[in-house]
């Protein structure tokens, strides 16, 4: 049985959550620890500073979020009424959409705390020295953010028919990866929007160059460690598979190592999106602040689309063949009497 | 959605409408509101189906509004075949045809106007009184590819032919090429149940079919080889003595013929010809045999086989008769014509037709059981015995591919008109390309159908019929047993659309005929008219669908006690003396299947596979209901069956397209490989066309692409010189892959034969499989002057007195009263005074013939005048005194 | 209590697809929403050894049905009785109970969005009647009844004989039983 019910829109609804949702979380993680000063070796400046180096990153990953729920919106049946998801007590499907929508929320509300940069000058939020309700807004963002990268893997690790996504191994693959993702592309927007005036100012004078560097090495390093984890966990996953006694598990894992997706799998995944990565960090230089993490989100995305294709139901004797002789859809007949 | 349809809402009417899909006419009750059809379902009540329904009957409601059904009358607009039509009114369509029609008539005579039908959806006793009193005799069916030779042969040979079965107390039955799990859905249910309660089942079939999955002993022979089969497994029966004896002294003639005559056919001359053990022919033979009473279900293989057709539908026959299954609880029972209802027959003024037009029946000079000339015979020896006769419309008609080759080539006469009824002749007959020709050819063609196939858009007009729903059905079983299912009209026909009788009805009188002769509107009235002689308190057809629905009468057995059988002879007539006088064999005498191993070796050579093409499958009834989207989906393409033994070697793979080539030409169906044939045999589907593709190019819809008939032979040579079938099974084939630069011409075909579609020997030029037996039916003794001698009645007749002769003594007698009469002067015998009286009474001296005086004339004289029915005492005293008579008249 | 199954008695059933036709009909589904599919694998053997096996399927109206838990929408529901339907005026068309069920009983057709699936013809069974396919099927291969009643025919049936379910260790603890064709006829 091959018909997908869930196609693109739902692979890059999840490669984007869990990319939002884990650049929320590690810049929560970042502006907590460096925050507080316990990293003893470096000194810090003011904390306004350095959250200004991570708000792009999380602008963007509330932007992945919004793409990406508004990919599911658009992947419903019936869109204009997605309001409903809201209505049941247990779906998993229903806890994912209040996590979106809390963690959109409350990074919005962290993000607006450093606006400062780009705001006309002497125009000041009210809120701005509210510092309660920013470290609020970050707590929800980290901890919504982890359950997000969770979720997407959970969603689909619930789903008893489907034999290679039915395994706790899922989240795991995919919260790995969706931090892995997440570091990369934080590093990339890390103190993007720092801008001349604020850079001539004191504060950055002082601080903004070197704690930019500073954080794209730590997320670099992170990374590293994180896509040599991503590869140990999905040749496991995979191998896994391949042993789990599961014949469609079994098969897909086959079509992944030797079949058709092999060289997607091989080629695509552990090569270009885990090993050179990987080598690329330790070479530095524009290498590893501009092609490693491009590759690196290319194979997050990737790894999505492997998966959500790998949605194989085990069939009941008979079944393929039933369908395989139904009509493709492009028939004459379905169309020549209107 | 049913939230948005409630068949419980106030002013929906429940109509006991029937399916119209197949023969089985399952009752369906029609939910109508404000005259439209809003839902169907099966009738829970009807004894057909009870409340099932197949795939074809639930698609009534997609079938009667589809869009590409017929609505109006369409005359062609520019060239033939070139889809442009003008609507024209019913009116103006009937007028223009039947001005048409009749012009030809006065042109050409009657004979050239032709009239071809298909299956059961349609009043074809009014197609055959229109024809009759037309003048026609060239009607035709598919007929011969569907029981009808069978019937023929075993009513020749038996006297009827055994369409119901007491199964209830049967212990074992065969299904011959029956399968009823993909062709008469509803019987299958019982045959299950039957079996599970111990009714044994022999399923002969070249496929593991539905039905094969559930028989105690499956036959799968070689396709076509069932006659072989036939005389292999009454050769058992006869050697092994597992016949009623007692039957056979009783009631059947020409046992010994048989006998010495059946030796040569052994389940081991049998074995290389059906590719079955001898044991297992055995096997079967036993199981029949020792287990009576038994049936032998009717099927239609034996009717596709061609040539060898007849011989085994003779030897079923026998072989049903000495095992004493005939007419008996738990037999295969023979009904005869319902003596309670008007039968088709008596509708189709068969009187009408004049003898010379009879004599010119397209193919009656070939094929002559299934038509005039044996079923004349027939008919006569029936109305004898019941003073009924079974129908003409199916058991006697014109050779249908004959008619065709007559329109292309003008042989035996030019063929000029025909009109389609409710058939796909592309698809249903015979060698397709040739009627395909054929139909482009003809100089006047009317369809009439739901839909726009080949045969209309070669049409000058075509003729919106309606459907199923539109119609009421009375379906009287062809005229073969005596019971009958009536089924009203859901609703009457949606735009211009007329029922088939109505168009008969109309043409009748707008060529001409009388309205007296078709006295009756609709076919309400007609069908009131029919079962009006039932004696039931109804007054009128809906009402008796209401009240009663169906007409099963009590089951009546042995009724050959009484009358005898109905054959000449009145016994089961093994050597059978009607197919001896047509100049067929008396006994069953093999004759191998069109083409085959064993006679052709070259051919078999080139062409290595066994093709079977007849079989039905599911969701499909012939050629229809590919246009019903929803039945199309779920088989959108044709497979053909190839077992995997020999898909490998040919190196074929699943759902690969294919050619299936014979020597007629080659068409291309998908491969469906599984081990439900033998790797020697190929299973095609049958039926396939694309009505989805255009209507352009030679070939419209596709019609030949996948279209088995193709591949089918109706050669005269091929055709069963009994019965007129043509080879659909047991034909040699090839199959090879569909390469990639060999997709595109399926018109394609061997050189000479098909290359120009058509007929390449004259009908009147070639031959049959095998001469007709010359058959002396002329007097055995020198006829006196003036007497005419009848073969039937072995008697010389003095027709204008109605009196018989007697060669033995030389006189004259009267075959009710055995008065007798002298020879030369017709003057009646008295026996008591042994004079001579003539019919003023004056008596005459017996041996002088002189007046004798008035004297001599006393009171003891006996009136009896010619042409006076007797007394009872002066018959009692004529028999008394007759003259010894031969054995069939005692038995009266 | 009223629990609805349906029992499918696989020596019966011949493969015709009048069921799938029935339903599509009675239901008025669009062209390629198909709830009730008869399969098989073929003609199974070696020549002229051989057999077929036809498994008509449907919803399995589980005991424990795994695609009402996870719809966000409360479409997805099951009823006192057992009936497991989708309520498509609350569906938005998310799928997710289309990939939870593991018997592919669940479609949807992308003009409508919603998803379909067999409500074992609940309003007809609610009427009294028996759902469409049961009617239909001439064969009588498919009966359907209260197995809670314990003189229906389904409960005779279902505790009498050796039935299957589909995938019974997926825990779903499906409501449509299987009496298997064992070949030979059955006697």
């Amino acid at each position: 049985m091959n018909k997908h019910y869930w196609t693109w829109p739902i692979a890059f609804y999840l490669f984007l959550g869990g990319l939002g949702g884990g650049m929320l979380f590690l810049a929560g993680v970042f502006d907590i620890l460096y925050s507080t000063g316990n990293l003893g070796a470096v000194q810090l400046g003011a904390i306004d500073s350095f959250g200004s180096i991570l708000a792009p990153g999380v602008f963007v990953g509330i932007v992945a979020l919004g793409i990406g729920t508004a990919l599911l919106v658009f992947e419903l049946g019936q869109p204009k009424v997605f309001l409903r998801v809201f209505l049941s007590a247990t779906a998993i499907i229903k806890w994912g959409a209040i996590m979106l929508t809390i963690a959109m929320f409350a990074a919005l509300i962290y993000f607006t705390f450093y606006l400062t940069p780009i705001l006309p000058k002497g125009f000041v939020l009210p809120w701005q020295d509210w510092l309660w309700l920013r470290d609020g807004a970050r707590g929800s963002m980290l901890v919504f953010g982890l359950g997000i990268m969770l979720y997407t893997g959970i969603l689909l690790s619930s789903l008893k028919s489907k034999p290679f996504w039915n395994t706790p191994a899922l989240p795991v693959l995919f919260t790995v990866s969706a931090l892995s993702t997440a570091s990369a592309l934080l590093a990339a927007t890390a103190g993007l929007v720092l801008t001349p005036e604020f850079m001539a100012g004191a504060a950055g004078q002082l601080y903004g160059e070197a704690l930019t560097e500073f954080m794209v090495e730590q997320l670099h390093f992170i990374d590293s460690v994180l896509v040599l984890a991503e590869l140990v966990v999905l040749l496991t996953y995979t191998l896994l598979m391949l042993g789990a006694g599961n014949v469609v598990a079994k098969n897909v894992a086959l079509g992944w190592i030797k079949g058709s997706n092999a060289p997607l799998f091989w080629g695509g995944m552990i090569v270009c999106g885990l090993l050179l990565p990987f080598l690329f960090y330790q070479i530095g230089g524009m290498m590893a602040t501009v092609i490693a993490p491009i590759l690196v989100l290319a194979a997050g995305l990737l790894l999505r689309f492997m998966v959500i294709f790998a949605d194989d139901r085990r069939s009941v004797p008979g079944e393929e063949r039933y369908y395989s002789r139904l009509p493709k859809g492009d028939e004459g007949f379905l169309s020549a009497w209107k | 959605m049913t939230e948005t349809i409630d068949i419980h809402a106030p002013g929906v009417e429940v109509k006991k409408s029937a399916c119209y899909f197949c023969h089985q006419n399952c009752g369906v009750l029609a939910y109508v509101l404000d005259g439209k059809v809003i839902k169907i379902e099966g009738d829970p009540q009807h004894p057909t189906n009870t409340g099932g329904l197949c795939c074809r009957g639930n698609i009534a409601l997609q079938h009667i509004d589809h869009p590409a059904r017929i609505n109006h009358p369409l005359k062609r607009k520019g060239e033939r075949g070139g889809n442009e039509w003008e609507k024209i009114s019913w009116d103006q369509a009937i007028s223009e045809i039947a001005e048409r029609i009749n012009q030809i008539k006065a042109e050409s005579g009657a004979e050239a106007v032709a009239t071809a039908g298909g299956t059961l959806r349609t009043e074809d006793w009014a197609r055959r009184r229109f024809m009759n009193m037309f003048g026609s005799p060239n009607s035709f069916h598919n007929a011969l590819l569907c029981w009808i030779p069978t019937f023929m042969v075993e009513t020749a040979v038996s006297g009827w032919s055994p369409f119901e079965t007491d199964l209830g107390d049967s212990r074992v039955v065969i299904l011959w090429g029956f399968n009823p799990g993909a062709s008469g859905m509803p019987g299958m249910h019982g045959y299950y149940d039957l079996h599970k309660a111990g009714l044994k089942v022999i399923v002969v079939d070249p496929r593991y079919s539905e039905t094969a999955a559930h028989a105690d002993l499956w036959l799968p022979l070689r396709p076509g080889s069932d006659t072989a089969l036939s005389l292999a497994l009454l050769h058992v029966v006869l050697f092994e003595q597992l016949y009623n004896q007692e039957f056979v002294a009783n009631w059947c003639v020409g046992f010994e013929e048989l006998w010495e005559h059946m030796k040569q056919y052994t389940p081991e001359w049998a074995a290389p010809l059906t590719w079955l053990e001898p044991d297992l022919i055995r096997q079967a033979a036993r199981m029949y045999a020792k287990n009576t009473p038994g049936n032998i279900q009717w099927g239609c293989t034996a009717d596709q086989l061609g040539k060898s057709s007849g011989a085994g539908m003779h030897a079923r026959a026998i072989l049903r008769a000495i095992c004493g299954n005939l007419d008996c609880p738990g037999g295969d029972l023979m009904p005869g014509p319902s003596q309670n209802y008007l039968c088709d027959e008596e509708l189709e003024a068969n009187d009408w037709l004049p003898e010379e037009q009879k004599a010119k029946q397209i193919g009656s000079n070939k094929f002559k059981l299934t038509s005039w000339p044996g079923y004349q015979r027939i008919s006569d020896v029936a109305k004898e015995t019941w003073g009924k006769a079974p129908t003409a419309e199916w058991m006697c008609e014109a050779h249908g591919p004959s008619v065709f080759k007559a329109i292309l080539t003008g042989d035996p006469y030019q063929v000029r008109a025909l009109i389609v009824n409710a058939t796909n002749p592309v698809n249903s007959y015979g060698d397709s390309k040739m009627t395909l020709a054929a139909l482009k050819q003809v100089e006047f063609l009317v369809t009439c159908d739901y839909w726009m196939t080949p045969a209309a858009l070669y049409s000058d007009y075509v003729i919106p019929i309606a459907g199923a729903l539109e119609r009421p059905t009375l379906h009287t079983n062809y005229g073969v047993t005596d019971s009958l299912m009536a089924s009203q009209r859901a609703i009457q026909p949606m735009y211009e659309r007329h029922t088939d009788y109505s168009f008969w009805r109309d043409l009748a009188l707008a060529t001409g005929q009388d309205a007296d002769q078709w006295p009756w509107l609709n076919e309400e009235e007609v069908f009131y008219y029919i079962i009006y002689p039932l004696g039931l308190p109804v007054e009128s057809y809906d009402q008796f669908v209401e009240a009663y629905r169906f007409y099963y009468p009590p089951l009546h057995f042995y009724k050959y006690g009484t009358n005898g059988f109905c054959t000449p002879s009145r016994r089961v007539e093994l050597k059978s003396s009607i197919l001896e006088e047509l100049g067929y064999p008396a006994l069953p005498t093999y004759i191998g299947p069109a083409e085959n191993e064993e006679d052709d070796p070259a051919v078999a050579a080139e062409y290595p596979l066994v093709l079977t093409t007849g079989g039905g499958f599911m969701p499909y009834h012939h050629s229809e209901q590919f246009q019903i989207q929803s039945v199309r989906y779920l088989r959108h393409e044709p497979y053909f069956t190839i077992n995997p033994v020999k898909a490998e070697e040919l190196r074929i793979k699943e759902g690969d397209w294919c050619w299936i080539e014979t020597r007629r030409g080659r068409i291309r169906q998908r491969a469906n490989i599984e081990p439900s044939v033998d790797p020697r045999v190929i299973y095609a589907q049958r039926g396939w066309w694309y009505p989805e593709r255009g209507a352009e190019g030679d070939e419209p819809f596709g019609c030949l692409e996948s279209n088995v008939n193709v591949l089918s032979s109706v050669d005269d040579d091929h055709c069963d010189p009994i019965g007129g079938s043509w080879a659909n099974r047991g034909l040699l084939c090839k199959v090879y892959k569909v390469s990639y630069w060999d997709t595109i011409d399926t018109t394609w075909s061997i050189p000479g034969s098909a290359a120009q579609p058509g007929v390449s020997v004259l009908p009147s030029e070639s031959k049959l499989a095998y001469e007709p037996i010359p058959f002396d039916t002329s007097a055995p003794f020198e006829l006196p002057e003036g007497l005419t001698w009848d073969y039937p009645t072995k008697l010389a007749w003095d027709i204008e007195r109605g009196l018989a002769y007697d060669p033995e003594s030389g006189w004259l007698y009267h075959p009710e009263t055995y008065v007798y009469y002298d020879l030369e002067t017709h003057y009646a015998y008295d026996p008591d005074t042994e004079t001579l009286v003539d019919e003023e009474g004056t008596r005459y001296d017996m041996t002088t013939k002189q007046p004798i005086g008035e004297a001599q004339a006393d009171a003891t004289a006996v009136e009896n005048p010619v042409g006076d029915q007797p007394d009872a005492a002066t018959n009692k005293a004529a028999l008394e005194q007759a003259p010894a008579k031969d054995e069939g008249e005692e038995a009266l | 209590m009223t629990r609805f199954v349906m029992v499918i008695d696989q020596r019966r059933c011949i493969g015709c697809q009048s069921c799938t036709v029935a339903c599509r009909t009675w239901n008025e589904l669009p062209i390629d929403i198909i709830y009730n599919p008869v399969v098989s694998e073929g003609v199974l053997g070696v020549w002229p050894n051989v057999h077929q096996t036809f498994t008509p399927l449907l919803c399995m109206h589980c005991d424990n049905p795994p695609c009402t838990g996870c719809c966000p929408c409360k479409a997805s529901q099951q009823e006192p009785d057992g009936i497991v339907w989708v309520d498509e005026k609350k569906c938005m068309g998310c799928k997710v109970c289309v990939n939870a069920c593991p018997y592919g009983a669940r479609d949807v057709n992308h003009k409508e969005g919603f998803v379909r699936k067999c409500n074992f013809c609940k309003d007809r069974v609610r009427e009294g009647e028996k759902p469409y396919c049961v009617n239909t099927c001439h064969q009588k291969a498919r009966i359907f009844g209260d197995l809670d009643d314990p003189t229906s025919e389904v409960s005779q049936l279902v505790n009498s004989l050796q039935v299957n379910t589909i995938f019974p260790e997926l825990g779903t603890n499906p409501q449509v039983y299987y009496i298997p064709d064992l070949g030979g006829g059955n006697r």
